[in-house]
């Protein structure tokens, strides 16, 4: 396999290799007769991504350059550590760069990448290739009933209105709008937190199809990663899902030279039952204020964002309310399915995690007391209203 | 000195250590800093920088004072304000005096007095017999970019000089993989090259990385190389005026084993 990738193409490339970073530590590199793609998969399987860069992204493109007889092509996995060491800066990359050959040094086995720089510098990377497999995720795209094609910066902005520490996010596809919000875990103090909701009408969106209304979770790392990609490129984002515990899959693609697959697992909402909700209700109210204090300040700076936050809590407090979905929690088909792979389904740790979380809480022991001596716990009990019936004498008479 | 600010971010260049030597000679100021006997760097100003230095010849003026006390006492203005100083030293023991004046306020003046101790000995690395192998003179900023973008987890930086086409080739080593960038003596960012034979030599990433402060500041380097592997880096400082500030590094080298 030999390559040459011109300057400006460059910085699409170590645009692509950074947002590949955030997903996973491992780049597997793959080149057909037209195409090279690039994939990643997360250390806990519930993301991956995979980056296909056309024959015309290169300026020469030859995928058996070094035995005609190689009809396979080049599949190999290298540390991502390594590729990104390739590629430090890729803001000013198209400033320095004016070439790079990217070749497979069979007998070494490493990969070369070769950078022709400005001022005559050549910068040549070594990558030890650390397998020889390729890797392929499975899963189902088009044929889906969600699909919805926003601009990267509607999106965008409205992610930036989350919490540095909100790690996933709920979409609610309506037939209308769709809604993002924080994910709350359930055993976290409601009133430390603060919820986050924006709401975002059909109408802003470039294409809506909601053919099924759904909820779906994800990780906020990985879709924050997708985004920046996304706005590096300008692109848009198509989004395809289907229904809770599928995944959904994040298209970003220019037509001809470059498409981009994430695809990321999604989880089910969190069981909380009512009677938490009930208990904690004035608390919910509290931060919900502060919440909408928060978000009328945002939208005021986004008016064509159109965001409203929903104050009355009946609207809110489906947050609470069980979506019962037949399918598993855990998305099996979701990037488990590896081609050349020995690994075998992994249930994903996030999911079965919340598995627990469906168990209902056992009684407290407060409550047995409270019904036995219920008298004693009232605000009227009065213990000198008692008439004093003496069931059994003082055994000593003093 | 009409100004004391190019001194103080010179100072803060070399400050990877706590005290520096502070020497005055005849031909300038010098204070050397020392890192495990590896690495020697020192800030030189020549007598030209001042418009008035009077130092006794028949001693020698030296003692160590502390690096971050001295920048500090010449930031005092803040660092936007531009001060005239006046610096004064009695006698070995005595106090460093300052005193500086800002240019923008007038009868405003602040007088330092900064106790110095007596200078530990300072190695010299000099070998006069060790003849100059090859020497190299790049555009400062350029070099930095080449030193920011090497990888921060390996530790040996392999140089090689050669009179051959690629004339300069800096490896390095990461976990499995090396990286190599090679400059012509065609590229713009070389000004001169002369080396004679082929030469490999090794240094500690970490020892290179202490320049990159000063050569942030610079606009010239020259990279010398003597015979037995020791690098003597010099940079000039950017300034806008006609006098010339310095700082010099010397880096002993790493031997194979």
């Amino acid at each position: 396999m030999k390559c040459h990738v011109p300057g400006p193409n460059v910085k699409v490339l170590g645009r692509t290799i950074h947002a590949l970073a955030r997903f996973g530590d491992e780049l597997y590199l793959e080149s057909l007769a037209d195409c090279i793609l690039l994939r990643t998969l997360n250390a806990s399987e519930s993301a991956y991504a995979m980056l296909k860069f056309n024959r015309n992204f290169f300026s020469y493109f030859n995928y058996n350059y070094y035995s005609t007889e190689d009809n396979e092509g080049l599949k190999c996995k290298i540390s991502m550590k390594s590729a990104l060491n390739c590629f430090k800066s890729p803001a000013h990359m198209d400033k320095q760069v004016e070439n790079l050959e990217i070749k497979l040094d069979p007998e070494q086995c490493k990969l070369i990448f070769q950078f022709k720089c400005k001022h005559g510098i050549v910068k040549t990377h070594f990558i030890s290739i650390l397998d020889s497999k390729a890797m392929e995720a499975v899963y189902t795209k088009d044929l889906v009933p969600n699909r919805i094609t926003s601009s990267q910066r509607i999106l965008s902005e409205a992610i930036g209105n989350f919490q540095n520490s909100d790690d996933q996010v709920t979409l609610e596809a309506l037939a209308q709008s769709v809604l993002l919000r924080n994910y709350i875990d359930a055993n976290v103090d409601l009133s430390k937190i603060i919820r986050t909701q924006i709401n975002i009408r059909s109408v802003e969106f470039d294409s809506y199809i909601i053919g099924f209304e759904t909820i779906i979770t994800f990780t906020m790392k990985e879709f924050k990663a997708l985004l920046a990609f996304a706005e590096a490129l300008s692109l848009p984002i198509q989004l395809q899902f289907e229904s809770t515990g599928k995944p959904v899959v994040f298209i970003i693609h220019n037509g001809s030279t470059i498409e981009a697959h994430f695809v990321l697992a999604t989880s089910k909402p969190d069981n909380v039952t009512q009677g938490t909700s009930t208990q904690n209700s004035s608390r919910v109210e509290k931060s919900k204020r502060k919440d909408s204090n928060l978000e009328q300040g945002s939208a005021s700076k986004k008016l064509h964002l159109d965001m409203e936050v929903s104050k009355c809590l009946d609207e809110d407090s489906h947050l609470f309310n069980f979506v019962d979905i037949p399918c598993d929690i855990v998305d099996k088909n979701n990037c488990d399915n590896i081609v050349n792979s020995e690994k075998t389904c992994v249930n994903n740790s996030v999911m079965s995690a919340m598995d627990c979380d469906n168990i209902p809480a056992s009684p407290t022991s407060r409550t047995m007391i409270k019904s036995v001596f219920q008298r004693c716990f009232e605000s009227t009990f009065d213990p000198r209203s008692i008439q004093r019936v003496v069931l059994a004498e003082n055994s000593d008479s003093e | 000195m009409e100004s004391g600010k190019t001194l103080c971010s010179l100072l803060k260049a070399i400050q990877f250590q706590e005290c520096a030597v502070f020497c005055a000679m005849p031909e300038g100021l010098k204070l050397t800093v020392e890192e495990g006997k590896c690495v020697q760097a020192s800030a030189y100003i020549p007598a030209d920088n001042f418009t008035e230095y009077h130092v006794r010849d028949e001693v020698d003026v030296m003692f160590k004072i502390s690096i971050a006390v001295l920048a500090e006492c010449l930031n005092i203005f803040g660092s936007g304000e531009e001060s005239s100083l006046k610096m004064y030293y009695r006698c070995e023991g005595s106090p460093l005096l300052l005193v500086l004046q800002p240019q923008s306020v007038h009868n405003v003046m602040t007088d330092c007095e900064i106790s110095t101790q007596t200078a530990d000995s300072l190695l010299d690395l000099r070998d006069e017999d060790a003849e100059e192998v090859a020497k190299l003179i790049l555009k400062a900023p350029a070099f930095l970019g080449l030193l920011v973008d090497l990888e921060r987890s390996c530790d040996v930086l392999e140089l090689n000089l050669s009179p051959e086409h690629p004339n300069v080739s800096i490896v390095t080593y990461g976990m499995q993989d090396r990286s190599c960038i090679d400059v012509p003596k065609s590229s713009d960012m070389v000004q001169s090259f002369s080396c004679e034979e082929p030469i490999t030599l090794k240094y500690q990433l970490h020892h290179i990385r202490l320049i990159m402060k000063a050569l942030a500041l610079s606009t010239k380097v020259v990279l010398r190389f003597s015979s037995n592997g020791l690098l003597l880096l010099q940079l000039k400082l950017e300034k806008e005026d006609q006098k010339q500030m310095f700082s010099e590094f010397y880096i002993v080298p790493l031997l194979d084993d």
